[in-house]
Parts: structure tokens; C-alpha cells; sequence
């Protein structure tokens, strides 16, 4: 610790803490442009400087460290005088464009002017303009403005890690130039026009449409992916304007996903108002009139309800009380990924901390498009990578990252039990069994090598597993789950404290599904085949889009034309046209709830904003429509609703009651379950089907967003994607006509090839023409047809 | 002596002549009575009446949708919705004045950057229903072309008080 006087008064910091630093953690106020909290030390806006005791000349305080006894002075005659300075040279070539700026009102350069700068300008040569750059649907450029601070250069070195962007040439000339368009590679890009000071970079979907002053801001949970980010919702009116990460929360970057998906509350596709089928079309009523019709279609029925795990607590809670007093012997599902229903060994949701996974010696990501499914972990990750330390996978593909991987492996989904028994084999060897191992090895007769890689990184001090989608949705998911357990066990990474074991669940709220609808839950494509097979007389769904999302999309299709479906939700989506009766729910940022991250971090919303039409509340549908049905509603109240849940999870009601202190975590399930052994699958095609995740593409808030979509558009590989030398091997090319011979039939498409996925994997775009292949597990490839 | 004195003046009706003799030079002096309609005062340049939104010479709206005035107006009388055009220009979709609430303060003149939003010395619009009293921007903007010439006149005017 160092101790030192701002402005008089007595500081210690940690020793090496920049003076700025100080400053700012002490109340201190020091003006700086360049300076960022989590980007490295630039020091070229000469803002920040401050008048140090002893030293010849002022200095810049964000690369001056603190020194023992240290007597510092914010404010002086000087410094304003050097501010004011620094002030003119900055604005020489800044155009005096406020009014037209979306930054005006929430500007630095425009507020330290009127704080430190001159009253008026004595530079009358002439200004100079820079040429924009293109950075994609998400950041709009005006260079003009740029004051060359290089946040946005640091930002896409170390954080997003894209591309080589830097400053050219000197003085007049100087300018942001390089591969800047590579930034709009990243899935971070977002955080482009939130770090720059100046109105340089700016949001694109929300250009020219409102002022800082005029926006409320509302502390939210993002609910686009597990990570559940905290966010700020800027609105003006009932209108959600932009979506910003929380500088308060855990995380200071949120993904463009999470971030862009705010055009899609005020696009076409939110059901604002009830709707009942007519003819070809739809047309609004009354709430009265819509439930009357919903339970003409559900009344007496055998229901199938699927939904989404995006709803908050309360919404999901309510959900399972409908079905407890409404339709007891309905089929619940919500999963879109699972082709197991079998008990996992352990739940999904995250055993370690997010820290936890940061700090631990080992780090294997196994079969997942981290990037892609979970982008602020891997930024973590890539901190991690940064430092030194190992992160390595084991998957269908070398997805793109933008971190080393220091090892990546690649195999096909066939291939993971002899992953695991290979790993299983030289745990053994190495003197760590686990009981029940011998007899899931005794199944399994191939050994992969890559198992070695999961083998290493068991047998150190700290290891994480981080288990993705292409396990998740195996076939067998159970029984290497299992197998993945007993690993751990064996390894010393079991017990909680230690705990390891972190199975990426598919949303939000994972340890709530779990406790709520462990026991009733069935998969949705169970779901929908008995709808097909008459078992199922009508379909209830809850923001849940089969046709769009998951690996059921040929079932939905056959069940939804066959049976009367009632449609829960704020977006319309794909499913709407099927849909009798469209009631509306309010979206995530509209309702006071509870929403759970996959590490169980719990975060309360407090601050709805008004719905844009006649939504309500998920849980007050539930309700209204099970008195509807003739029942007496469970609950009346958002208290009535969480009374019911904390029959599930007791601790939630001190979390409510503000009682729990900030660090309580929901923890996840583990079951103590019975030895789930590999079942036998014969291959009996060649080629294992993945569908590849896309987080431009994938859920009906994303698709209904403008500019998500274009940035789907920008971002798309080939929808059918194989290895060369899979089409070289039957004497094709890439871009030729193949035929796919599924357990249903034969169909035709053109495949794509790149040299990153594994050999033997058919990788499918779930959006695109062959979409419908995301339902088969194999296929076999031949050359085309007529 | 006194009583002679009241006495005289009241039975000469003193008073009443005083009364009636300045009547009688108002009754002769040139009249200041403005005879409206035929008949108009003149009018400050710094007026504060209808208010107009301005164009160019070359047809281009002023108005660059910076919404200060919507923020500086005190009676909150201004509404302005904005999106970026087909050119990249930021321009409003929507610019809307509720002059019942208008307290013609004249801040919003004040706060345009682009002289766009003015008050002209226009102040015969009364109307019969209040609707007819909210004026969106092509009402407005017709304000603004009608009185071009009466409001670059003010303009120049009071130009060297600025």
C-alpha cells in the first residue's frame, strides 16, 4: 500500500495504482479522454494532467504511478491553463457539428470544453475531414470527429482481439486506419461506439433518433444467452431506444447480441394485442374475446405446452401452476437442444464461478462455438488465454475464436464416448479411479487421442470443464455426462468448492427449469410427435419457436399443421401463422421478475418500462387464463407467485425480502442418479449431423431485429458445410449438388467446404435451405441426382 | 371670504368647465386610436408571434432535428421525432407545436442553432376549435414560406444587437 495527499488529503492505494486512479477512487476529479479502466495505458490525450510536488512540469496522471508521500494538486491556476491548452489543440480539427451529433449531451470533449476549454476559438485555417469507414450494421462513423485518443484501437487489440487497426501518419494526417472493417468481425463491436468519447463511433440502428437527455435509463438483465448480463435499457416514453451495458455491473462489455437486439422492441414482429385467427389472416380483440378462445382450443384437451427459458422466475413458475390445476396430465417441454430426456449427472448451469473458471489452472472447452454461445465468457477466457494460461477444446469443428487455444482438437460426435474412455484409460493408469469407470469403459471399445487432452487437463491442481451444445445434444448426452462426471470425481473435481463440472445450459434460469420442471418435463420433440400421433390434441406455446430454433423443425412443422395451438409471447416469429389464438406477453425488459445466469447469480428487475401495447405480465396470463378454464387461480399477486417458488428454492424468498446478501447463488442439481452406461449405437449412416449455432440467427428476438439480421447476413457460412476430402472422396467439389440419404428420405443440396471441421461431420445451418436437416443425427452423402 | 369663494364656484359650475375644457382639447387634438383591422401598429422586429420553421434558398429544411428547443421550452409545448434520411442528413420526422401550451417565450428562437424554428410577427391566427391550434411541421413550414421575406427582415434587423 502507498500512501499519498490529493489536494491535501491523506490517500492509500495499492502500490503501482496509476495517480489517476487514485483520483478517481478517492472523489477526485481529473478530466481524461484516453484512459479506460480496462484497456491498457495510451497517455497521448495529455488531459489528465496534474501537478505533482517536485516535479518539474505537469504530468499525465494516468501513467504517472504513485509513489510514497506523493503530494499531488488536481486544480490549479496552471493546470487549467494547460487544460485549456490541451483543449484547443484537441478541437482544432473537431467540426462544430454538435447539434447533429448523436453524442451531444452525453459528449466528453463537448463537456471539458465548457469545463476547461476557452470561451472561443482563435483557429481560423481550415479544417480538415477524414474519410468513414465502413463498420457494418451496428457502428456508424463520422471520422471527422475523432480526437485520436486510440480507445477504439486498444479495444480491438485487447479486448475483441480482431484485426490491426491503428493510428497513421502524424499530425494533420493523422487518422484511425488499418483492417478497421475487421472489427465488425467481432461480436463485441457494440462496445466500439460506447467506448469512444467523442461522437467518432456511434450507434447505427438508434442513429439521429434521440438525445441523451430525453432517455430513462432502467437496470435490466440481458436474457439473449445464459451469461445474463446486467444492462442498462435507455428508453424515452414506452420506446426502448438503445440497450448499454452496466458500468456497475460484473462485466463492462456486453455482446452485440445482447446489445442490438433492441430494435426488435419496437419492431412489427411484437404481438402488441390479442389476436384470434380469421381466414388467411389475423385480427386483433379484446383480451376478453382471446382468452374465451383460447379456452374453447385447451378446454378439456390433452395439452402439450412448450416454452422458453427466457421468461423471468416468476413467468416460468407460473407456467408449471397452470399446468397443476389446468391440465394435469399435459406434456411440458421447453428444451430444443435435448434429444436425451434422461437425468443428467449433473444439471445444467455452472458448478464454478465465473472467477473460478478465469483463475483455474486448466480450462477445457468441449464441443462448443464458445464465441458464438457464450461471447463474454470467452472474452474472459481470452483475458485468461492472454495471461498464459491454458484453455483447450475438444469439438466437431475449429470454430473461430479470438483467443489461442493452446489445444484444439478435432473429432465427430461418434467419437466422444472413445474421448472419454480414453481419457477414463490413462486416469486409471495414473492411479485415480473412479468406481463404475472399468464397467463404462468395458461399452465403449475405441480409444480417441483426443481424450488425452481432457486427460492432462483433469490432472491438474484447478481444472474447469466447460460442456457445450454437441454434447448436450447427443443422443447418448446421459451417459457421457455420466461419464464426464465420474472424471471429475476421479480427478478431485467434484466436490463443491471445487466443483468443475459447468454444462452450458440453453437459457436462462437452468437451476429453476430444473427444480420446477425436473419431473414433468419431457423433449420437444417427444412432444411433438404425439401431437402428430393424435396423444396431443393442442399446443400451447410460450415464447418457444420450433420452427426457427432447435433441432425439431421437421416435427413442428407436421405437428402445428395438425393440432389448434394457443401462442404465448412478444415476438410473433416463424410459429405465428400457425397460431389460433396470440395473446401478449411482456418482453424481459417490461416486467418486474427474477431472472438466474447460468452460474446462478441471481438478478432482480425492478425498473419495468411500460408496455408498448396491451402486453401483461406472463404470469398474470397463466393465472387469468387457468380461472378461465374454470379453476381457481393459485395466485393472484407477484408475492402469490413467489410464495409458490420458494417451495422450490427456499432462499429465493430472502433474495425477494432483500434479506440475502449480494453473493448467494442458486447452486445447480446433482444427481445422485444410477450408473448410466454408453448405450450401443450402431453407426448406420457416415456422416454425424452438428447444427452450427449462430447468435445472429438463433431465437425470435434476434430474428426479429433488423439489424441482427443483417449482421446474420454478413456472418453466414455455407448452410451445408462439410471436410474436402469428404466430397473429394466421392469424386465432388465443393459448390456441387450432393444428395443426403436421412432416416426419412433423400434430399438435395449444395455443399460448402472448409478445412476447420472435422472429417465425417456434416455441419448444418439451422436458418438455412437445408435447415430441416437439423432434425436427423446421420446421413449419408452421395454424389447428386437429376 | 371662503364662503364667497365656494359659493361663486358652485353656482357657477367652475368645475364642470374645468372638466369639460379638457375634453374639449382632446376632442380637437390629432386622435391616436388605431383603427383595426383597416389600421395596424408597428410591430418590434423582436416580435413573438407564430411561430414558422425556415428552409434554405435552395428548398432545404433548416431544421437539423438537435432538439434543443424541444429540451429549452418551458411549457414542454415542442414534440420532435427524428431519423436519419435517405442522404445520412439527421432531419425530423415529426415536429409538432401545441400553441395552447406555447407561452411565446421565445427561447426556442434562442436555442436554434440554424435559425430554423422562428416566431414571426404573425398573431392573427386565432382559430375556432383548439385542435386547429396544434401545428405539425407542414403547417409550420408553410408559416415559414408564406413570412420568408418578413422574417429574414427581422432578422437583419436586429442583427446588430447579437
Amino acid at each position: 500500500m502507498t500512501t499519498l495527499f490529493i489536494n491535501d488529503e491523506e490517500v492509500t492505494v495499492t502500490a503501482g495504482t496509476s495517480i489517476l486512479e487514485a483520483c478517481r477512487k478517492h472523489g477526485a476529479d481529473v478530466p481524461y479522454f484516453c484512459y479506460h479502466p480496462e484497456l491498457s495505458v495510451a497517455a497521448n490525450c495529455r488531459m489528465c494532467l496534474v501537478e505533482v510536488e517536485g516535479f518539474a512540469k505537469p504530468a499525465a496522471s494516468c501513467c504517472t504511478p504513485v509513489s510514497e508521500g506523493m503530494k499531488v494538486r488536481t486544480q490549479s491556476e496552471g493546470l487549467s491553463k494547460d487544460r485549456q491548452m490541451v483543449m484547443e489543440y484537441l478541437l482544432i480539427h473537431h467540426p462544430l457539428d454538435c447539434p447533429v451529433c448523436d453524442q451531444g449531451g452525453a459528449c466528453k470533449l463537448q463537456d471539458y470544453t465548457i469545463t476547461h476549454g476557452a470561451n472561443h476559438g482563435r483557429y481560423a485555417e481550415e479544417k480538415r475531414a477524414v474519410v468513414d469507414h465502413d463498420l457494418g450494421p451496428f457502428v456508424s462513423t463520422c471520422m471527422t470527429r475523432c480526437i485520436h485518443c486510440t480507445r477504439c484501437v486498444r479495444f480491438a487489440d485487447e479486448i475483441a482481439g480482431t484485426g490491426d487497426m491503428g493510428i497513421l501518419n502524424r499530425s494533420d494526417h493523422m487518422k484511425i486506419d488499418g483492417i478497421v472493417e475487421e472489427a465488425l468481425e467481432s461480436e463485441l463491436s457494440g462496445n466500439l461506439a460506447e467506448i469512444c468519447p467523442v461522437g467518432a463511433l456511434l450507434d447505427k440502428p438508434s442513429h439521429d433518433v434521440s438525445r441523451p437527455w430525453e432517455v430513462t435509463r432502467h437496470k435490466s438483465t440481458c436474457t439473449q444467452c445464459p451469461q445474463g448480463c446486467d444492462i442498462v435499457i435507455e428508453s424515452r416514453g414506452k420506446e426502448v431506444i438503445r440497450i448499454k451495458s452496466d458500468h456497475e455491473g460484473v462485466e463492462s462489455w456486453i455482446c452485440d447480441r445482447g446489445r442490438y437486439v433492441y430494435d426488435a422492441f419496437r419492431s412489427v414482429h411484437r404481438i402488441s394485442q390479442p389476436t384470434i385467427k380469421e381466414g388467411d389472416g389475423s385480427v386483433a380483440v379484446a383480451w376478453d374475446e382471446a382468452f374465451a378462445h383460447a379456452v374453447n382450443i385447451l378446454k378439456d384437451k390433452k395439452v402439450g405446452i412448450v416454452f422458453s427459458p427466457y421468461w423471468s422466475v416468476e413467468g416460468l413458475a407460473s407456467i408449471r401452476m397452470l399446468k397443476d390445476v389446468a391440465f394435469k396430465d399435459a406434456k411440458v417441454a421447453f428444451d430444443l437442444h435435448r434429444r436425451d430426456m434422461r437425468m443428467f449427472a449433473f444439471e445444467e448451469g455452472f458448478g464454478s464461478s465465473t472467477e473460478d473458471i478465469v483463475e483455474a489452472d486448466e480450462v477445457v472447452i468441449l464441443g462448443s462455438d464458445l464465441r458464438q454461445r457464450l461471447p463474454i465468457l470467452m472474452q474472459m477466457l481470452r483475458k485468461r488465454s492472454n495471461e498464459g494460461k491454458s484453455v483447450s477444446r475438444i469439438g466437431a469443428m475449429h470454430y473461430r475464436t479470438n483467443s489461442e487455444l493452446s489445444n484444439d482438437q478435432i473429432i465427430r460426435p461418434r467419437d466422444w464416448h472413445a474421448v472419454i474412455a480414453r481419457a477414463m484409460q490413462q486416469l486409471i493408469d495414473q492411479g485415480k479411479p473412479a468406481a463404475g469407470m472399468k464397467e463404462w469403459m468395458a461399452k465403449v471399445t475405441d480409444r480417441h487421442e483426443a481424450g488425452k487432452v481432457l486427460a492432462d487437463a483433469l490432472l491438474a491442481d484447478t481444472c474447469c470443464l466447460l460442456v457445450g451444445e454437441e454434447i448436450r445434444s447427443h443422443v447418448d448426452a446421459a451417459s457421457l455426462i455420466f461419464g464426464l462426471d465420474m472424471l471429475m470425481r476421479a480427478s478431485g473435481h467434484g466436490e463443491v468448492g471445487r466443483d468443475g463440472r459447468n454444462l452450458i445450459p440453453e437459457g436462462m434460469n437452468a437451476q429453476l427449469l430444473s427444480a420446477v420442471f425436473g419431473d414433468v418435463r419431457v423433449s420437444v420433440g417427444e412432444l411433438l410427435d404425439a401431437a402428430n400421433d393424435g396423444d396431443i390434441e393442442a399446443l400451447l406455446l410460450i415464447g418457444s419457436d420450433p420452427l426457427g430454433d432447435g433441432l425439431f423443425p421437421v416435427e413442428a412443422k407436421r405437428a402445428m399443421g395438425k393440432v389448434p395451438m394457443v401462442q404465448v409471447g412478444a415476438i410473433a416469429g416463424q410459429i405465428s401463422v400457425f397460431a389460433d389464438v396470440q395473446l401478449p406477453a411482456a418482453a424481459y425488459s417490461e416486467v418486474e421478475g427474477t431472472f438466474i445466469n447460468q452460474e446462478g447469480r441471481i438478478r432482480v428487475a425492478t425498473q419495468p418500462l411500460k408496455s408498448l401495447g396491451e402486453e401483461r405480465a406472463l404470469w398474470k396470463i397463466m393465472m387469468r387464463l387457468a380461472q378461465d378454464l374454470g379453476f381457481e387461480a393459485p395466485a393472484v399477486s407477484l408475492d402469490g407467485v413467489r410464495e409458490a417458488i420458494a417451495q422450490y428454492i427456499p432462499e429465493l424468498k430472502d433474495v425477494w425480502a432483500g434479506k440475502a446478501d449480494g453473493g448467494w447463488k442458486v447452486p445447480v442439481k446433482r444427481n445422485r442418479i444410477a450408473e448410466m452406461l454408453p448405450n450401443d449405437i450402431e453407426p448406420a449412416m457416415a456422416l454425424d449431423v452438428v447444427s452450427r449455432y449462430s447468435m445472429y440467427r438463433e431465437g425470435a428476438w434476434v430474428r426479429a431485429s433488423a439489424s441482427l439480421a443483417e449482421a446474420g447476413r454478413l456472418h453466414a457460412l455455407d448452410d451445408v458445410i462439410v471436410h474436402p476430402d469428404t466430397l473429394a472422396a466421392l469424386g465432388l467439389k465443393a459448390n456441387d449438388k450432393c444428395t443426403f440419404q436421412t432416416s426419412n428420405g433423400a434430399c438435395q443440396f449444395v455443399a460448402g467446404t472448409r478445412d476447420d471441421v472435422s472429417p465425417g461431420v456434416l455441419f448444418v445451418s439451422k436458418r438455412g435451405v437445408a435447415g430441416d436437416l437439423s432434425s436427423e443425427t446421420m446421413v449419408n452423402l452421395s454424389k447428386g441426382g437429376a | 371670504m371662503q364662503m364667497i369663494k365656494r359659493a361663486f364656484k358652485t353656482w357657477l359650475l367652475w368645475e364642470l368647465v374645468i372638466g369639460l375644457s379638457l375634453t374639449g382639447r382632446y376632442m380637437f387634438r390629432k386622435k391616436i386610436t388605431v383603427e383595426y383591422p383597416e389600421q395596424r401598429t408597428p410591430l418590434s422586429p423582436r416580435f413573438r408571434g407564430l411561430h414558422a420553421l425556415r428552409r434554405y434558398d435552395s428548398g432545404e429544411e433548416r431544421c437539423i432535428a438537435c432538439k434543443l428547443c424541444e429540451v429549452v421550452c418551458p411549457a414542454l409545448a415542442i414534440v420532435i421525432e427524428s431519423k436519419e434520411r435517405q442522404d445520412g442528413s439527421r432531419r425530423t420526422t415529426r415536429y409538432d407545436i401545441d400553441l395552447t401550451k406555447c407561452i411565446y417565450c421565445g427561447l426556442c428562437q434562442e436555442a436554434c442553432p440554424v435559425d430554423a424554428i422562428v416566431e414571426t410577427q404573425e398573431f392573427e391566427y386565432a382559430t375556432e376549435t383548439r385542435d386547429a391550434l396544434y401545428y405539425t411541421k407542414e403547417m409550420l413550414l408553410d408559416v415559414g414560406d408564406r413570412l420568408e421575406a418578413q422574417i429574414t427582415a427581422n432578422l437583419k434587423a436586429d442583427e446588430r444587437y447579437r
